[in-house]
């Protein structure tokens, strides 16, 4: 163009204007971005915690978030609107390990990261466009509840909530991790349990109100780590996956998690160079099984030996520790572990065990993960404390899980096997394929119990230990391969190579890896 | 030093105390040990401490979360 002095005057007013613009612009970007103030955000800073946005810097690829809604304050009342940059919850976009995810990161500096009509449009737009475009969900949690006073009345209630009918449907098209890095109420918590994994960092708390309203409403005080800290989670309602003592930590761990899945339900999970060294100690893998029925091991042990190395990553490790249920990979490809741990109560199943395997095949299910069991039980707990536990509910919902399974499934029996666990390890037709060590036992009951069933004896009894030798015989895998209810009997040190070849044989190939997500609904949180 | 408990997970019957008055067990370490089910089932403990008091006798019937020993570290 012509430098005819005209366009030269042009292009200086439009600099101006771009000036203008830019100041006004920074201007608000930096009071948004500023959250609650510097004060409350050094407060954080001193008691070793991370902001809002820093733990999004944490969790994300550098350089990969692009937020949404920067600009969103409080709309309900016209004197919260200059208080209320963002309206206390961040979302966006942001990568982990170059793939897209979707982030709602609470900013308890400004108003308690409360929830408000504004916020709650935010946290809708990340959900519609995280199903509808495939992208995991993350919530980094921590908020005091519904904002006050805007909830209040019935004006508060018709305007605020209940407008989204499918605000709590979990199809699990995505993946939902959540982290609760602080006082977690209301909505915070309802996003946790309804997430796929939840990991509580030391301090915070999950609780459906606080221990202020809790005391007020039962006339007592109540502690906040005894109403929902990560104790109670991790060991007695089994909500935390996993708990972590930083926010890093936690931050850490969603990332881990999400390394195994794939970013939603209609592609296999992503895969891995396996590591050197994977199936290293297999050779002697025997060696970690007692010579002695009735000694307990750490299956753990097991299990890390037969998969790659390291890849070990166990969910609800202190919540019904009869099971293990891990997420872990098998030649690079993701697979799902369910296995008995006889270290803990010799490995009889509970009812928290059934509530922690069922949990996890909705979620091997419905993110197209193949599931391998291995196999030690004497049986389900029993007794009077299990009755009123509902065990029979328990036993048959994993049950039923089990059989709505479709992706593979791949038993492998270490030793014990009997009664109805048998079935809800696996056994029958409840596998694709079952494979026994020939140190396998498998029976209705243990043989010790069955002599004295069948032939009322008890031990030091003549003929006990001729009817015993006899029942123990027959509890051997080769009758039950020679039936092929067992379709294999392996040697424990190829084992790993067994299940590389069974899962590779088993591959949903005319769907592309993906299963049916009959679980994609099961409600996982009890 | 904070004083902790080690608990039966299961009833059953106690076979064999492994560790006396003033004995360090190290975290995972186990203080006695169960017969329950036909299996031996250790008392395990979580954190490292040493024994100030154990509560059963070997032969004794213990209940599923029963304290059976006492543990300072």
């Amino acid at each position: 163009m012509p430098n005819d002095g005209k366009s030269t005057s042009v292009t200086e007013a439009g600099g101006a204007r771009r000036a203008r613009l830019s100041r006004e612009f920074e201007a608000r970007r930096s009071k948004a971005m500023a959250m609650g103030g510097p004060e409350r955000l050094e407060r954080r800073r001193q008691k070793g915690l991370l902001d809002a946005r820093a733990r999004l810097g944490v969790l994300l690829d550098p350089d990969t978030f692009i937020e949404s809604g920067l600009f969103g304050t409080s709309a309900s009342r016209i004197e919260d609107k200059e208080r209320s940059p963002t309206d206390g919850k961040i979302a966006g976009f942001g990568r982990i390990d170059g793939r897209e995810v979707a982030v709602v990161s609470n900013d308890f500096t400004t108003m308690g990261a409360s929830s408000s009509a504004t916020n709650g449009r935010k946290i809708a737009h990340m959900k519609r466009v995280a199903t509808s475009r495939g992208l995991p969900l993350i919530f980094l949690g921590e908020s005091s509840g519904a904002r006050m006073p805007d909830h209040m009345g019935s004006r508060g209630m018709g305007t605020l909530l209940g407008n989204d009918p499918t605000q709590y449907v979990r199809l699990r098209e995505t993946p939902w991790a959540s982290a609760t890095l602080g006082l977690s109420y209301g909505s915070s918590s309802w996003y946790a349990v309804l997430s796929d994994f939840c990991v509580i960092r030391k301090g915070a708390v999950l609780a459906v109100s606080s221990s202020l309203l809790a005391s007020l409403a039962i006339g007592e005080a109540v502690d906040p780590e005894e109403l929902g800290g990560w104790k109670v989670h991790a060991e007695t309602t089994g909500f935390a996956d996993a708990v972590a003592d930083t926010d890093e930590e936690a931050l850490a761990a969603i990332r881990t998690f999400l390394s195994y899945m794939p970013a939603h339900c209609s592609e296999p999970p992503p895969e891995r160079v396996v590591p050197a060294g994977s199936g290293d100690g297999m050779r002697d893998i025997i060696d970690l099984l007692p010579e002695q029925r009735t000694q307990v091991y750490d299956v753990r042990r097991i299990i890390r030996t037969v998969v790659d190395k390291d890849s070990l990553f166990e969910l609800k490790p202190r919540f019904g520790k009869v099971a293990v249920t891990a997420l872990s990979r098998i030649a690079g490809r993701t697979v799902g572990i369910v296995a008995n741990n006889p270290l803990v109560k010799g490995g009889a199943l509970d009812t928290d065990a059934c509530e922690k395997i069922t949990s996890f095949l909705v979620l091997c299910d419905s993110f197209n993960i193949s599931i391998v069991l291995f196999v030690d039980t004497p049986g389900f707990a029993i007794g009077t404390d299990a009755e009123r536990r509902r065990a029979p509910g328990k036993i048959m919902n994993f049950m039923h899980a089990l059989q709505l399974v479709t992706m593979p499934r791949i038993s492998v029996i270490l030793r014990k096997s009997y009664g109805q666990a048998y079935l809800n390890m696996g056994g029958g037709r409840n596998s694709d394929e079952v494979a026994a060590w020939p140190t396998a036992e498998v029976s209705f009951m243990d043989p010790t119990f069955a002599v004295k069933v069948v032939h009322g004896l008890s031990p030091g009894e003549p003929g006990f230990n001729e009817a015993l030798a006899g029942m123990q015989r027959e509890s051997e895998p080769w009758d039950m391969a020679g039936v092929y209810a067992a379709q294999s009997v392996i040697e424990p040190h190829t084992t790993r190579d067994y299940l590389i070849r069974m899962l590779e044989v088993h591959r949903l190939r005319m769907t592309g890896g993906v299963g049916q997500h009959l679980l994609r609904s099961w409600p996982t949180s009890y | 030093m904070a004083r902790f408990e080690a608990k039966s997970e299961v009833m059953g019957v106690v076979s064999k105390i492994e560790s006396k008055v003033g004995d360090r067990v190290d975290a995972g370490g186990t203080v006695m040990v169960i017969e329950s089910m036909k299996m031996q089932i250790p008392v395990l403990i979580e954190d490292s401490g040493s024994v100030r008091q154990i509560l059963v006798a070997e032969g004794d019937t213990v209940s599923e979360g029963q304290v059976v020993a006492v543990l300072e570290g």
